[in-house]
Formats: C-alpha cells, sequence, structure tokens
C-alpha cells in the first residue's frame, strides 16, 4: 500500500502555543484525587507494571519460605496449614495477579506507543480494569493476613475445595478473587484487540504490525475464549459453596470432574497466554540487537497464531490419570506434541536471525538467550510429560514442580525481565546500569537451575509435591537444600535488578529517545514520552519505519487532529488507511466508583447473596452516570 | 529530520455511528466473550446429563407452553428494537423511542413470566445437579434480561428527550446490539432447558 502524499508534500512546523494546548488536553490531574481520574494508556499500564511487580515480590517471598521449611527434612518452620496456604497463595498469585497483568501491563502501555496512536479505545474501561484487580489484590493479601486465605492449591479441585472438604472462607476468597482477575483481564483484552485493529498508525497494515504487537494480539482473543470457562466454572463452585447447588456434588448427582475440564480449558491457554506474549517480546529485542529485519516474520506470526489455536486443544494432558477414554487421551497426546511444531518455527527463525548478525550483547539480550536455553529444557520435559506413560509415574511429583517452573520462568519471566530492560528508558527516561544488569542476569540463571533442575531427580525418585515436609529415611534432604540454596540466588539475581531500577530512578544515565536504535514507533517519541503520545501521528510505510526515517532524512505525519480535545485517527482493520476520527474521553472518577461498586458485590457474596442484588444495582446506576451524556454536546 | 505532512484528517467525521466506531467493536467483544460463556453452561449441562442416571430425577419433562411464549415474546422485542434501530438512522426520533420502549415493555412481560414460572418449579437448586444447573441458566438469563431492561430504559429515557440523532446514535447502536444476543440466546437455553429431557430422557 502506497499512502498518497499532497502534490509537494508541505513541511509540518509546529508553534509552541499549540503543543502547549495539546499537553493540557491530554494532561492527567494531579493530586491525590487526580490519581483515582487518570484514563492515559501509559498512567494505566504503568501502573499494572508496577502493582504486578510487587506481587510478583510478595509471591517470590512466599516461595522463598516455602524451600526454607523443605531444605532439610521434618522442619517445623511453617505447619502444614500455613504451607498449604503459602503455596497456594504463591501459584495463585504468581499466575493470576503477576503473570496475566503484568503482560497486559507492557501491552497497554507498549502497543498503543508501537502502532503510533495517544491513547486506547476505552481509555476509561482500562481505568477500571485496574482498579477491579488492584482492589482484588488487596482482598487476597489481605486474607492471608486473616488466616482465611485460600490452601486449596492454585487449580483447587473439587471436592477438596468443596464445602465439606474446605470449611471456612479460604476457598470462597479464591473464587471471588479469579472474578475480579476475569474482569479485569478480559477488559484488557477487548480493550487491546479493539486499539490494535483500529487504531494503527495509517500505512500499518497487518503486516507491518510490530511482533509484539502481534503477540499480545493473540494473547488477547486467547483471553477473550479461555476465560469464560473459568467464569463458569468458579460461579458454579462459587454456588455449590454458598448457595448448596450440587455441581461437584456427588451424592446429589454432581460431577467433580467437570471442574476439572473446565478449569483447564481455561488453565491450559492460560499458560500460553502468559508465553505468547513473551515471544512477541523475545522477537523484538532479537531484531533491535542484531540490528537488522528478523528472519520468517510470516513465520513467526503464523506461529504465535498457531500456539493461540493448538493450546485449546491441550486441557486434558492435564488429567491423564483420571481415567479418561483411551481414544481421547490419544487425541490429547497427540494435540500436546503438535505444540512442539510452532515453538519450534520460532526458535528456528530467532536462530536463523541471530545467525552472522553482530550481536550487541547488552543485558535485555543475555536475558533472551538466557530464555533460549531453559526454555528448550522446559520444552523437553513438556514433551516427556506428553507421553502418558511417562506422565502417569511423575504426575503430582516434584518432576512437574521443575517442568513448569522451567516453561514458566524460562518461558514467560526471563523474557520479561530482558523487556524491563530493554522498555525502562522509555517509561522512566534513565537507563539502567549495564553492570548490575548483567550480574542480575548471571546470578538468577545460575540460580535458577541450581533451583529446579535437581527437582526433576526429586521427582523421579518420587518425591510428591505439596508436602510440608518429607523424612530422613527418604533421602531427599541434600537436593532440598541446594535447591533452596538456589532459590537465595535466584532471589538475590532479581533482587539486584530490582536495586538497580530503584537507583536508576534517581542516578541513571539521561536515555535519548532511541537509546538502542531500535526500529519500532515507541521509540519515535520522546523518554518518557509526553501525555500525548506523540506530537503527530506518525504515518508508517514498512515494518521498520524508525530505520527508513534514518535513511531518507525524512518522515510523514498526520495533521489536522484538533488540539483542544483528545482526538485519535482510526483506520481500517487490514490495511491501515485512515477512515475517520475518534474523540476520546476524558479523566473522570466514574470508573473508580463502579470498580468499587463491583467489588462491593465480589466481596459481598461471599458473606450473603443479597450483596449481588445491592452490587448490581450499584453497579448499573455509577455505568449510567459514567455514560450519561454532558452538554455541550458534540455537534461537528 | 525533515516533517512532512502526509494525510490530513481535518475534514473526516468525528461521528462513527457504524462499523468504523470502536464501541461497536467493543460491544461485539463483550457479545463474543458472554456466547462463550452461554456455550461453556451448555456444555455443562449436557455433561452433567450425559453421566445422571435420569434426566430430569422425577423423570418428568418440563412443560413447553410458558416458555415457549417468552421465546415469541423475546424474539418479538427483538424485531421492535430493530424497527427502532432502522427509524433513528432515517431520523425519526419518535420511531426510536416508541421502538425501544414497546421492547423494554416485551421484555419486562417475559420478567413476570419467568418469575412465575420459577416460583412454580417442583425442584430446589439444592435438590440434585438437575436442579442445580436449571436454576443457574435460569437465574443467569434471567439477569441477563433484567440488564437489558434496566439498560434500555434509559436509552428510552434519552431517546423522548430527543438526544439521538441519525449522527448520534451509537448508544443506540450498542444497546441493539446487545438486546439481540440476550434474545437469542435464550434459544440454545430454551432448546436444552426444555427440549433436551425429551432427548436425554429417551
Amino acid at each position: 500500500m502506497t499512502i498518497e502524499t499532497h502534490a509537494g508534500p508541505r513541511d509540518v512546523i509546529d508553534s509552541p502555543e499549540e503543543t502547549a494546548q495539546l499537553e493540557r488536553t491530554w494532561h492527567s490531574p494531579g493530586g491525590f484525587i487526580g490519581w483515582f481520574t487518570h484514563v492515559n494508556q501509559r498512567m494505566i499500564g504503568k501502573r499494572f507494571i508496577i502493582t504486578a511487580f510487587i506481587f510478583f515480590l510478595l509471591a517470590g517471598i512466599l516461595g522463598i519460605v516455602i524451600r526454607l521449611q523443605l531444605a532439610a527434612p521434618e522442619q517445623q518452620l511453617i505447619g502444614p496449614e500455613l504451607y498449604n496456604q503459602f503455596f497456594t497463595m504463591h501459584g495463585t498469585v504468581m499466575m493470576f495477579f503477576f503473570a496475566i497483568p503484568v503482560m497486559e501491563g507492557f501491552a497497554i502501555y507498549f502497543v498503543p506507543l508501537m502502532i503510533g496512536t495517544r491513547d486506547m479505545a476505552f481509555p476509561r474501561l482500562n481505568a477500571f480494569g485496574y482498579y477491579v484487580y488492584l482492589i482484588g489484590g488487596i482482598v487476597l493479601f489481605g486474607s492471608l493476613l486473616l488466616s482465611m486465605a485460600p490452601n486449596a492449591g492454585w487449580f483447587n479441585y473439587v471436592p477438596l475445595s468443596g464445602k465439606l472438604y474446605s470449611p471456612g472462607y479460604g476457598v470462597d476468597v479464591w473464587t471471588t478473587m479469579i472474578t475480579f482477575i476475569e474482569v479485569s483481564a478480559l477488559t484488557a483484552a477487548v480493550e487491546l484487540i479493539v486499539t490494535t485493529l483500529r487504531m494503527r498508525a495509517p500505512g500499518m497494515s497487518l503486516n507491518r504490525m510490530p511482533l509484539f504487537v502481534w503477540a499480545a494480539l493473540v494473547m488477547s482473543f486467547m483471553i477473550v475464549f479461555a476465560m469464560p470457562a473459568v467464569i463458569v466454572s468458579s460461579t458454579l463452585l462459587i454456588l455449590d459453596r454458598l448457595m448448596d447447588t450440587q455441581f461437584f456434588v456427588v451424592a446429589g448427582g454432581g460431577e467433580p470432574l467437570l471442574w476439572q475440564h473446565l478449569f483447564w480449558y481455561f488453565g491450559h491457554p492460560e499458560v500460553y497466554i502468559i508465553l505468547v506474549p513473551a515471544l512477541g517480546m523475545i522477537s523484538t529485542i532479537i531484531i533491535t540487537f542484531t540490528r537488522r529485519p528478523i528472519y520468517g516474520y510470516t513465520a513467526l506470526v503464523l506461529s504465535v497464531v498457531a500456539i493461540g489455536f493448538v493450546s485449546f486443544g491441550l486441557w486434558v494432558h492435564h488429567m491423564f490419570t483420571t481415567g479418561l477414554p483411551q481414544l481421547g487421551m490419544s487425541f490429547f497426546t497427540a494435540a500436546s506434541a503438535t505444540i512442539a511444531i510452532p515453538s519450534g518455527v520460532q526458535i528456528f527463525c530467532w536462530i536463523a536471525s541471530l545467525w552472522g548478525a553482530k550481536i550487541r550483547f547488552h543485558t535485555p539480550m543475555l536475558w533472551v538467550l538466557g530464555f533460549f536455553a531453559i526454555f528448550v529444557i522446559g520444552g523437553l520435559t513438556g514433551v516427556m510429560v506428553a507421553s502418558i506413560p511417562f506422565d502417569t509415574q511423575v504426575h503430582d511429583t516434584f518432576f512437574l514442580v521443575a517442568h513448569f517452573h522451567y516453561v514458566l520462568i524460562g518461558g514467560a519471566v526471563f523474557p520479561l525481565i530482558g523487556a524491563t530492560y530493554y522498555w525502562w528508558p522509555k517509561i522512566t527516561g534513565r537507563m539502567m546500569s549495564e553492570a548490575a544488569g548483567k550480574w542480575s542476569f548471571w546470578l538468577a540463571f545460575i540460580g535458577f537451575n541450581v533451583t529446579f533442575f535437581p527437582m526433576h531427580q526429586l521427582g523421579l525418585e518420587g518425591m510428591p509435591r505439596r508436602i510440608y515436609t518429607y523424612a530422613t529415611e527418604m533421602g531427599w534432604g541434600d537436593l532440598n537444600l541446594l535447591a533452596t540454596i538456589g532459590a537465595l540466588v535466584l532471589a538475590t539475581g532479581f533482587g539486584v535488578t530490582l536495586i538497580n531500577a530503584i537507583w536508576s530512578l534517581f542516578r541513571g544515565q539521561q536515555a535519548e529517545p532511541n537509546p538502542w536504535g531500535a526500529p519500532t514507533l515507541e521509540w519515535a517519541t520522546d523518554s518518557p514520552p509526553a501525555f500525548y503520545n506523540f506530537r503527530h501521528i506518525p504515518v508508517v510505510a514498512s515494518r521498520w519505519p524508525l530505520w527508513d526515517w534514518e535513511r531518507d532524512g525524512e518522515r510523514a505525519v498526520v495533521t489536522g487532529l484538533r488540539n483542544d480535545r483528545r482526538e485519535v485517527v482510526l483506520t481500517s482493520v487490514l490495511d491501515a488507511k485512515p477512515v475517520g476520527v475518534q474523540v476520546l474521553p476524558a479523566p473522570t472518577i466514574w470508573p473508580f466508583v463502579s470498580a468499587v461498586a463491583a467489588s462491593i458485590g465480589f466481596v459481598g457474596i461471599i458473606f450473603h447473596p443479597i450483596f449481588f442484588v445491592i452490587a448490581f444495582f450499584l453497579v448499573f446506576f455509577s455505568l449510567v452516570a459514567w455514560f450519561w451524556p454532558r452538554r455541550p454536546w458534540r455537534e461537528d | 529530520m525533515r516533517v512532512l505532512q502526509g494525510i490530513d484528517v481535518a475534514d473526516m467525521t468525528r461521528f462513527n455511528p457504524d462499523r468504523r466506531a470502536p464501541l461497536w467493536w467493543g460491544i461485539l467483544g463483550l457479545i463474543t466473550i458472554e456466547s462463550a460463556v452461554v456455550l461453556t453452561f451448555c456444555v455443562s449441562y449436557m455433561y452433567l446429563a450425559a453421566y445422571a442416571e435420569a434426566w430430569p430425577p422425577s423423570g418428568e419433562a418440563p412443560p413447553l407452553l410458558w416458555p415457549s411464549i417468552n421465546l415469541a415474546l423475546l424474539m418479538t422485542s427483538a424485531l421492535t428494537m430493530f424497527l427502532a434501530g432502522q427509524a433513528i438512522n432515517r431520523g425519526n426520533q419518535r420511531g426510536l423511542a416508541l421502538g425501544v420502549t414497546t421492547s423494554v415493555l416485551l421484555a419486562t412481560t417475559v420478567l413476570v413470566l419467568r418469575t412465575l414460572e420459577l416460583m412454580a418449579y417442583e425442584f430446589s437448586w439444592k435438590d440434585h445437579a438437575y436442579g442445580s444447573i436449571v436454576w443457574a441458566i435460569s437465574v443467569f438469563h434471567y439477569v441477563h434480561v433484567t440488564s437489558i431492561v434496566v439498560g434500555s430504559a434509559v436509552v428510552a429515557i434519552l431517546a423522548w428527550r430527543r438526544y439521538f440523532t441519525s449522527q448520534r446514535q451509537i448508544g443506540v447502536v450498542v444497546d441493539t446490539n446487545y438486546w439481540y444476543f440476550v434474545c437469542i440466546a435464550w434459544i440454545p437455553f430454551y432448546l436444552l432447558l426444555f427440549w433436551g429431557p425429551r432427548v436425554y430422557g429417551q
């Protein structure tokens, strides 16, 4: 596609008054009350990222305590009850309150910047999603302080999580927490899909979209189709617990296995929801640090899409030991092995991109290379557990614990930390220390392997997961001690990055707009960007706009957007031809009010069903206030 | 670096009442999510039915008359909603207000009838898995009909106050599309809840 330019293109010259007016229009108000009215996508994205990393820290501390408890046989550091709460909280918080929100946070922050627009399609909905997430997280950790935390594992199987075997509020808190995350993730997903499809810079047709944007798009579609299953399953469970329904109660004709089907129909795509954006981050970093176009763009896009589809056909491999029919098991074994194909295509494209390139080994690139080593090991054990006889042997042992930490930390957290180093100058305007970054990487890489590699052996020796201690005679003491030492090294590695990040805010070197020489649009604006993101919405003619501009010494932009209200360009879905202008809403308190109203309902129903009705009408009235048209009505 | 004028959007429309509007896509997203929820409820019903010894446990299939009348009322309300949307496309504000109000009244009738039906169920959600899933699906849809009634009542109020025009009508488009979804969602539920036992019972 070509963009028609006017005969004899004219230079765009901005007066300081116009820029100041644009700044005022997009400004987020300050002050305590002002904080609750922010709607700009970068504010919300940053909050998602910071909040998620705080949960990462808290859940990481729980993980360390778990490792200390297991360091030697027959320890009584924390008793069995607290141990159950800790491993449940560790898994739940890492999966639901860290991994999904942090990926969404990066997508919310960077997708609009990478596609060259000024905000997302529904800025207020964005804010609503954040507050729901924040309140949900506070409620969950509050329950831990009150010793009311869930203790039935992060996948919360019935009948253990039923009323009979889990009295008390713990599991109720878990189902409530799930509801918060569903709402928050789904709002972000719809938001990202609509923004990506309708608000790309003119000229950025689908085949020119940055790979991270593709990954975020696939992640969002996966959330849209996976989350409904957990909406239904958590609703049925809470009804069983609060209203005495019989969905999962065998005596009443219920089916406990229905829970496993519904949960894993969501739960398996969930791990890919975490992985897919990380794949996008890896491609992004590889492009920048090899300074050349990626090998196999189309193959990479297609394999990310393929991973999205195939991941919905894998859920039964979590249920191989439940006695399902033989034919079904064979199908899911085949599907589980199939996922290796698109994953392999990705790896080979990356290897081809790195082959013969002048790689710059900066910190983000190191984390990506660390990903390769760890993720390949995790992938290999994944192929092993896809085989039913082997899976039956290691089911519920530490082999599984080793496997999923290899794929989740290796597959998601390592690229994520790399991406944090990569995008940090854009978010904060400061560079993090390279030396500290490299220390952090090596400590984390060595610590990670020392922690989790011995767990393969422990699993093969028969050590089950979720036991709070073990007898000396089992002979598992040495490897467990090694794993605990590794965990402390790993934590130190992440700690170095935390200190590096905080230190850089005050002492870090000032970042230029494009410190890494990257080709995508987020680097075309200041670091950190102004409230309006781009002074002019750019016009794009290839996959690597910044490299084009560097070569040509000139670039084209969109003109004609008003400065006195929040206007963005709408473009067509496939070709990104401009089709209209959308006026976006200004800051407001109503999303926060709606989030509080919804939270009253979610938490209230634990104590009495009437809160459902109360919250229904509270939310309704706050939504009416949110959407009620204000004069002056738009007339043009 | 030279910054050149590429595309000028000063004269482009600021109203996007049709498919160009982000909100149209947003509501499509909500409908997709909720359709997946509807599907999951249906699958759960079929799963429980497939493993049950008798479905329903009493052996008697539920009556068909009132649910069918509800289905007809909901479909009619979708039609009046469609006509309301057509009216405002032509700039007919009174037609819009009348259409939306008629739909709200029809759906309110459905709510009254459904309330009577639920009160007449011979089983509780506590009795058995059949009772649980039938009540869950019934209440799920009941809540949705309630939400379109209160939501569209607000649209009707704005319509009578002549807020909407053929240009400024994205609120109507969104409300109408969600209305269609709630009405159409009743079709699989109706088939499953009232015809399903006749199939599984054999």
